[in-house]
């Protein structure tokens, strides 16, 4: 072994996944791990007492479960849109961020596939959406929203696994090899037995970009009916403003800024918990910054466009229910948070990262009040003859809430520790061609 | 008839003929070189090529197309594979949910026709997608003869930098062309930092 030669750039970023754990990093793992046995615990009572351990009940069916569902899934969305777009653009800016917002994005899909399932009332039948030969002869019915979500949400997870793992092949086995020469056997074999025994053959990097490019190319008809699936279980109701054949393109542009919020916040959280600021640079950051403002810009046409909409073109009914949506905070505070409040990131003294944290979170936050405006708001005028209590959630559905957030923050800081959060295969083409590039000139 | 069993039975089950007596050296695992840029690499390749070499296999950190080129490799198929198996997916999902709800078990719902064609189509559009990217992968490792965890090259001096920052070019001692002695002399030629014989493992 040479050691006279440097070593090599992406060693920081593979000590980063190797490296023991600070305090912080032992707080984080003692909150989110909190938060997680707080989800244990209120799935368990949701199932051993029934769905009626949440506030939700008729008009209201829909509470908690459908808001935090569409959110997710919006959140997820928009980070791996992000990713795919960056590795199909082929972006300097993908060796830095393309890695963490798929794995934000697959921890998102992870919350967000609990609660189809939870909300199912009796969540250990779910395989009946399944269409498996069994002893009644019965096949689901296929016209049925809720059979689309199993093939909506199994696909998400899946695809968006695959795309995180695909790029991950070589890095585990640079982890691998780097193991392997501190002589930490057994931890050699774990990395190996993920990194396929990945060689590094020039013919197998030709075929593995082919398939990261072509997964990443498939994310994105993905994401299309990911959140359309979500949207539609709303259209194909009658309820009046839930009705409309604007909503899947209203959830899939209001998703945006919820997503690149948080992929914002954790980039953040990535400079300076795990000091990687060389590979996530100020001109990443800026980048990313600016993309989130024109995401709010999406999002605000995409509001402005449902109020227009519903104000002037639909029928009295749809226009009842909307001007009840617009008499509640939670409509013009999306609005404010998730669209308005974005548009600040254009001016270039406050992109700075003590602003990015508080406007990414309230980004994603405002996006959460728009899935409440229309799940709860949407809903407020009953069209039964009795007066009904409005919707509030109960403890069991904030711990829900707050136990899938803790699950997400679970998920990242796991990947954080054990895995390369920044593409080290990329970050070595990118050096090498800067300085092939730098050689001729 | 029994003679013939019994010879069918010795040819069967006899021992294998003894190699007890003749001592060989142990095979090399073939000739590896050292490189320390994707150009230099891509050169020796594009060499090895030209002089006739057959079975080699270059190791680079990160890819490089140049040299996959130069080796005739051709990525195309990855994506026609995926492509074939996700069309297929998404045809195949369509005419279950058509022909489970339309021919096997007609259900009435609301006077809807059995073959309302819309109501088919999110699934077998998710399928597709699904099916295309599962197939991307595993044509990939299939085309790349993976999950493969051990390969001879492994116990090359050295190698565990291949994942980091240094670029191998091996010789096969399966080879038709294979000496050690003629593999080290062109490998030497190709401006390498160090030439080796991979010890069998």
């Amino acid at each position: 072994m040479s050691t006279e030669s440097p070593p090599p750039s992406t060693a920081r970023v593979a000590e980063a996944a190797l490296r023991p754990l600070g305090w912080g990093g032992w707080l984080g793992f003692a909150l989110a791990g909190a938060g997680v046995v707080l989800l244990a615990i209120a799935v368990a009572r949701l199932l051993w007492v029934g769905i009626g351990v949440w506030g939700n009940n008729i008009p209201h069916v829909w509470g908690f479960d459908l808001i935090a569902y569409a959110w997710w899934i919006g959140v997820a969305n928009a980070a791996s849109l992000f990713a795919a777009v960056l590795v199909l653009r082929r972006h300097g800016l993908r060796t830095a961020v393309n890695r963490f917002a798929e794995a934000a994005a697959l921890a998102a899909v992870l919350a967000a596939a609990l609660y189809p399932i939870l909300h199912l009332g009796r969540p250990w039948l779910f395989y009946w959406t399944l269409p498996y030969p069994n002893t009644w002869g019965l096949w689901p019915q296929f016209g049925s929203t809720l059979v689309w979500d199993f093939w909506g949400i199994s696909a998400h997870v899946l695809v968006t696994s695959l795309f995180w793992y695909v790029g991950l092949i070589p890095d585990l086995a640079t982890l691998r090899d780097r193991a392997a020469r501190h002589g930490r056997v057994g931890l050699a074999r774990f990395y190996g037995l993920g990194a396929l025994g990945w060689r590094g053959s020039v013919a197998h990097w030709h075929r593995h970009q082919a398939a990261y490019r072509m997964v990443a190319a498939l994310v994105l008809p993905l994401l299309l009916s990911a959140q359309t699936v979500v949207a539609l279980e709303f259209a194909v109701t009658v309820v009046a403003d839930w009705h409309q054949a604007r909503l899947p393109l209203h959830f899939i542009a209001t998703g945006l800024p919820s997503g690149l919020g948080i992929v914002l916040a954790l980039a953040v959280a990535l400079r300076h918990g795990l000091s990687l600021r060389e590979f996530v640079d100020r001109d990443d950051m800026d980048l990313l910054a600016r993309l989130l403002a024109a995401a709010g810009v999406a999002a605000l046409l995409a509001w402005l466009h449902e109020a227009g909409a519903a104000l002037l073109q639909e029928d009295g009914a749809t226009r009842a229910a909307f001007l009840v949506r617009l008499g509640g905070p939670a409509w013009w505070l999306a609005v404010v948070m998730g669209g308005l409040l974005p548009q600040l990131l254009w001016w270039r003294p406050l992109r700075r990262d003590f602003v990015f944290v508080p406007v990414g979170l309230l980004a994603a936050a405002g996006v959460w009040l728009d899935r409440w405006s229309l799940v709860v708001d949407g809903i407020s005028r009953p069209r039964v003859p009795f007066p009904v209590p409005a919707y509030a959630p109960s403890g069991d559905e904030w711990a829900l809430l707050l136990g899938s957030a803790s699950l997400f923050a679970l998920a990242l800081l796991c990947f954080g520790r054990f895995l390369p959060i920044v593409s080290m295969y990329e970050t070595r083409h990118e050096e090498s061609e800067h300085e092939m590039e730098e050689e001729e000139r | 008839m029994k003679r013939i069993l019994g010879a069918a039975l010795y040819w069967l089950f006899r021992h294998p003929p003894s190699s007890a007596e003749v001592v060989l050296p142990p095979r090399g695992a073939g000739t590896i070189a050292e490189f320390r840029d994707a150009d230099a690499l891509t050169e020796a390749v594009r060499a090895a090529r030209a002089e006739g070499w057959t079975l080699f296999e270059a190791y680079a950190p990160h890819p490089v197309p140049d040299a996959a080129e130069a080796m005739g490799i051709r990525a195309a198929p990855v994506g026609w594979l995926a492509a074939g198996a996700g069309a297929a997916a998404m045809a195949g999902a369509y005419g279950l949910t058509m022909y489970l709800s339309v021919v096997d078990y007609p259900v009435n719902v609301g006077g809807r026709p059995p073959h309302a064609w819309p109501v088919f189509l999110p699934a077998a559009y998710i399928l597709g997608v699904l099916v295309a990217a599962l197939a991307a992968l595993l044509a990939m490792l299939w085309l790349n003869g993976l999950p493969r965890l051990h390969h001879p090259v492994f116990a090359a001096r050295g190698f565990l930098r291949a994942s980091e920052d240094r670029f191998f070019l091996w010789i096969s001692p399966d080879d038709p062309m294979h000496t050690p002695e003629g593999a080290q002399r062109f490998l030497r030629a190709q401006a390498s930092l160090r030439v080796s014989e991979v010890p069998p493992s």
